[in-house]
């Protein structure tokens, strides 16, 4: 059992640091700070963020560094899953509701995204677009911010610690065995999993609801919120690929994802059917 | 016996005309004319392969090692798989099945048809569990539950 824990909210969401010791305060201050770090650059919430400029005018934006990461990754996910996978769904998400203002009321019809890599050019962390672009990296932006969390804690010497943001999960140092939550029932687990110095993602759509059939998670290909896949999991090195990959999971098939990444994966259909890779350190519950 | 074994032989054969064409000539042969067919025939071919005894009567094909090429729709795309299917006295002496993917997925598909394993889920309490942390959905941003709570508010739900 952690000795210590750390919580505090960050990206909107409730965070939380187990440590053998107690987290000192310089430390903490620096995980805030790259927290709104982070947020400042990439939130679609807020009106004073890089993202935020760009879906109010066109022109080039320098990213932080951080950004080539995250942005390759997404060049590569957008180009596996033909489009399904996008930063460009943005202005779909916006278009149901779920924009900055969490007006949470559809409009009429869809908006399908432009392709990615059409409509905005990108050389290293700096991205140029032509047109009024909405960018949401919320299909690997949580996940990867679990990455930067962890690297602030390594440059303070801090080598054993689970960091948990809320679905997203990194883990340095001992075993941890991990309940994968059911996606109807929170009190109840479909399965257990063991991560060692890895990271877990989790991905639903059926929990952040605002009306029939409208979620956060859609299609880029169709601006439409997906039906057939409720909940997905990937375990993966780092937070960013897991978080990626458990995104992707809703669109793309495992043996395809399997092609260019070291991944495990478990994911649920709507029918109540659970599927998992064979490598899986755990078990799904049937 | 024979009669089995002369069986066994004729539903090896079915499925290779199922992947493809049985070229009329021997080693080295290949037949480019493909059917459309479902995967799981190449498995029924390689099951039937060690047959051992001979039919009695005449010879109906020439001896020798035939290859022949069939195509399958993959969630990935077009598919290709090489069937190599030796004769020795109108048995099946050896088959061999070759995944002649071109895109990298297909690959591993032909090589394992089923990647994952699935099952219907039975959930279990997690006060039952021994675990750690819990990794789901079940909480998320909190501008976005004030605005649900909001609307429920509104609708008076």
């Amino acid at each position: 059992m952690p000795a210590s824990s750390f919580r505090f909210t960050g990206i909107g969401t409730t965070w939380q640091i187990d440590t053998g010791d107690e987290l000192p305060e310089v430390v903490t201050a620096r995980v805030r700070g790259r927290v709104e770090e982070f947020d400042r650059a990439y939130s679609r919430f807020r009106s004073d963020s890089l993202v935020a400029s760009l879906a109010a005018e066109p022109g080039s934006v320098d990213f932080p560094p951080d950004a080539v990461d995250l942005f390759d990754l997404y060049d590569k996910l957008d180009e596996i899953s033909g489009g399904a996978v996008t930063p460009l769904v943005g202005r779909s998400l916006e278009h149901l509701g779920y924009d900055s203002q969490y007006s949470l009321t559809a409009g009429q019809g869809r908006i399908v995204p432009s392709r990615w890599t059409e409509a905005v050019s990108r050389s290293g962390s700096r991205i140029t677009t032509t047109s009024p672009t909405v960018i949401d990296v919320g299909a690997a932006g949580k996940g990867y911010l679990v990455d930067l969390v962890a690297e602030v804690l390594v440059e303070a010497g801090i080598t054993e610690f689970v960091i948990d943001a809320s679905g997203d999960l990194l883990t340095s140092g001992e075993p941890l065995r991990v309940g994968l939550e059911h996606p109807f029932d929170p009190s109840k687990a479909i399965g257990v999993v063991t991560i060692e110095n890895e990271s877990l993602c989790a991905s639903g759509s059926n929990r952040r609801v605002w009306g029939s059939g409208l979620h956060h998670i859609l299609d880029g290909r169709t601006g439409a919120p997906t039906s057939d896949i409720i909940a997905t999991w990937a375990i993966a090195a780092n937070g960013l690929l897991a978080d990626g990959l458990a995104t992707a999971l809703f669109f793309v098939q495992p043996e395809r994802l399997a092609e260019h990444f070291e991944f495990d994966w478990v994911r649920m259909r709507s029918s109540g059917i659970a599927e998992r890779s064979r490598t899986l350190r755990g078990e799904v519950f049937s | 016996m024979i009669t089995r074994h002369q069986k066994t032989a004729v539903t090896a054969l079915a499925g290779l005309s199922l992947l493809g064409v049985v070229t009329g000539c021997s080693t080295g042969a290949d037949a480019s004319d493909a059917a459309s067919t479902p995967a799981a025939s190449s498995k029924s071919t390689s099951d039937a392969a060690p047959s051992t005894s001979a039919p009695a009567g005449s010879s109906e094909y020439k001896d020798g090692e035939y290859k022949a090429e069939g195509e399958y729709t993959s969630p990935g795309g077009k598919e290709t798989v090489g069937v190599s299917l030796t004769l020795a006295g109108d048995k099946v002496t050896a088959v061999t099945v070759t995944p002649e993917s071109t895109n990298p997925n297909g690959k591993k598909y032909q090589g394992e048809f089923a990647d994952g394993i699935a099952a219907e889920v039975v959930g279990k309490s997690l006060n039952e569990l021994k675990v750690s942390k819990v990794a789901g959905s079940s909480l998320t941003s909190g501008g976005f539950n004030d605005a649900v709570d909001k609307i429920k508010a509104d609708a008076g739900v």
